[in-house]
């Protein structure tokens, strides 16, 4: 079973070093994904979900540093790459999924070009049959008539379409692993659903596990396995997505779940969480969350630590003890 | 078979009262011209393209669709930044291009907005006291210590303290910005405001505690609301009334639970199939929709919507379908439910 681990983060730290002081924006994080698994991570703006993934990307920007902890990725320690290895993983094995899918291609080169460019990357072989390959892709991602579209540039395709090139794009290399920060933030709801459900298609195709980066509970309910919360830069709590949703067990969890509107039930005052998200550079002492929590009390001073309330289902709250 | 305006009429008399603002076959179009010197004109996207709606006193109308569908388009109109190409805008039963400047003032100070993203909607040099009260001193004659008094009371209104009217917007989070935001546009104390996204750039933790704000100054104030979201759910917690709008038309008008439950035009039943489930175990039936949107610069005959529609039948690239009322308050502009359809 433990070959089918194909990422598992330990302890992993990133901080920033600032001149007014040091901001843990990821403070010793863990988790594990699967091959063919969907990962949804959720948080606020500044929970340090999407540094997560630049640090699984070996791309955290200055100031910033991986100060500790490891990231196995095929049992190979992420943090101990060098910068071209680091390069060539990125890409052939672990693939960024672009935040804005409309606007990432480039307009002056055609369709085909930009595919073969990525293809050539990982395929040292003649151009017809990287063309070959390509077509396949297109086919693939259910592109109808791919051969004529090759030597389409993007403004002449349908959005909907160039989506498709650019998932196609994404899995060329055959990646293992896909992290999609905010995937869908821009798009309109049909053409956000027509985009997840392409994801699934690769995702059932290729195998990749997937690492969904999101604010939105919804977008985890539709497409996640497993799903980790994220709150100051820590996972608080992590299970499987239906138990996450049955039984919240971080009373962050539960009062984010309560405080979505939902299409099908009627409420006359959404119960709503007070305060704001706490600033990375002043977190109160102890468990972060709770000068908001309904529930806090003497514990809360010292950090909680995690404990776990059913199998495979972890949550960093005292009252779970 | 009821046509568009008495339907309206159906809805705005239901109970009596006299809708705030009537908006009456409101049409925008834009000229598209091609060439600088030799200027012609090539075409005209109708962004709005005659839609008639009923803001009622102390309730949210909400406009969903997607983008480009018309939606800001409409409320520029109502903030009167934008003047209907055709139709009119009537304000407690006063069409708005026939406004004394008195009537105009009134007005402007009656309608007031909030927009979706505090980081740009707010002046980054101006301190919060100077952004509230900036509405004020435009619309009323006051001293420098009443404007002072309703700056305090306006920002304890929106949950906020006295001493942050001296700060600057930089100094505050993204909630607390829209708190600021919705101060202002209550400083005139209107009696209608335009709420385009008004939450959908906060933290998800913020976004219930503004909902609640907006609903509670609804009862405290009366306020009407003209809502525009995509995000269907908050649609269904903030409004008494939704139109469904695609390029330009609204293609079906009803109360939230009577739209989310029994909704009719396909176009509908796909938005709502589209929306994200609330549990994993509660997926919904999903029609895909074919394509996207139009552009409105050449919109397909008859019903918009035909070339996606899963339902499309022959008329529908033919006949535009208008809006007829389908149950009481719920209208509906689709051939499937038009009476001469014997389809369904």
């Amino acid at each position: 079973m433990t070959d089918d681990v194909i990422l598992k983060v330990q302890d992993l730290q990133t901080h920033f070093f600032t001149r007014t002081g040091v901001v843990k924006a990821v403070d010793g994080i863990n988790f594990e994904l699967k091959r063919g698994e969907t990962l949804g991570i959720v948080g606020e703006s500044g929970s340090g979900k999407s540094m997560t993934a630049w640090s699984i990307l070996g791309m955290v920007p200055h100031p910033g540093r991986i100060i500790g902890g490891s990231i196995n990725y095929l049992g190979e320690n992420l943090l101990e790459k060098s910068r071209g290895e680091m390069r060539d993983i990125r890409g052939s094995g672990i693939c960024m999924v672009m935040q804005d899918p409309l606007t990432s291609l480039n307009p002056v080169f055609t369709v085909g070009d930009q595919l073969v460019e990525s293809l050539r990357l990982e395929y040292n072989e003649p151009r017809r049959s990287l063309r070959d390959r390509a077509i396949k892709l297109l086919e693939n991602v259910r592109i109808p008539a791919a051969e004529d579209r090759l030597t389409n540039f993007p403004h002449q395709m349908s959005g909907g379409m160039r989506q498709r090139v650019v998932g196609a794009i994404s899995i060329a290399r055959a990646p293992n692993l896909l992290i999609a920060d905010e995937p869908t933030t821009s798009l309109d709801a049909t053409i956000q659903l027509q985009y997840l459900r392409l994801l699934k298609d690769i995702q059932d195709q290729t195998g990749a596990a997937i690492i969904f980066i999101t604010h939105d509970f919804g977008i985890v309910a539709r497409m996640c396995d497993r799903v980790a919360v994220m709150y100051a830069g820590r996972i608080v709590e992590q299970s499987d997505v239906e138990d996450m949703f049955d039984r919240p067990a971080h009373p962050y969890t539960e009062a984010l779940l309560e405080s979505v509107p939902d299409l099908d039930t009627d409420v006359d005052m959404l119960p709503s969480i007070e305060g704001q998200p706490p600033s990375l550079d002043a977190l109160p002492d102890g468990c972060s969350f709770a000068p908001r929590c309904p529930h806090a009390w003497e514990r809360c001073k010292d950090y909680p630590l995690e404990f776990t309330v059913a199998p495979g289902h972890v949550s960093r709250c005292w009252r779970a003890e | 078979m009821v046509t568009t305006a008495a339907a309206n009429a159906g809805v705005a008399t239901g109970n009596g009262e006299q809708p705030l603002v009537r908006l009456d076959g409101i049409r925008r179009h834009f000229p598209v011209f091609r060439g600088n010197v030799l200027r012609r004109r090539t075409g005209t996207v109708k962004a709005v393209d005659g839609i008639s709606i009923n803001i009622m006193p102390g309730e949210t109308y909400s406009l969903v669709g997607e983008s480009g569908c018309g939606k800001t388009t409409t409320s520029r109109m109502l903030l009167m930044a934008d003047q209907p190409t055709e139709g009119n805008i009537y304000f407690d039963d006063r069409p708005m291009n026939q406004f004394s400047g008195a009537e105009r003032r009134n007005f402007k100070a009656s309608v007031q907005a909030v927009f979706q993203d505090p980081w740009s909607s707010l002046n980054p040099r101006m301190r919060v006291d100077q952004i509230v009260s900036e509405p004020l001193i435009t619309h009323q004659r006051l001293s420098r210590s009443a404007v002072r008094a309703q700056v305090q009371e306006l920002l304890q209104v929106v949950g906020l303290h006295p001493f942050h009217a001296e700060r600057y917007p930089h100094e505050f989070s993204g909630g607390q910005r829209q708190r600021i935001a919705i101060a202002r546009a209550l400083s005139t104390r209107p009696k209608l405001i335009v709420l385009d996204e008004p939450v959908s750039a906060l933290d998800v933790s913020i976004r219930a505690q503004i909902l609640n704000l907006l609903k509670e100054l609804q009862s405290t104030y009366e306020l009407s609301y003209l809502l525009i979201a995509h995000n269907l759910a908050t649609v269904r917690y903030m409004s008494h009334m939704v139109g469904v709008m695609y390029l330009g038309k609204i293609v079906e008008e009803a109360p939230p639970i009577e739209l989310f439950t029994n909704a009719q035009h396909p176009y509908t039943r796909a938005l709502i199939s589209a929306s994200l489930p609330a549990h994993p175990r509660r997926q919904r039936e999903e029609i895909v929709l074919s394509g996207e949107v139009p552009s409105p610069l050449n919109p397909p005959t008859g019903c918009a919507f035909h070339p996606r529609c899963p339902f499309v039948m022959e008329r529908c690239s033919v006949d535009t379908p208008i809006l007829v009322e389908y149950a009481s308050g719920h209208a509906t502009a689709c051939h499937l439910y038009d009476g001469d359809a014997n389809t369904c």
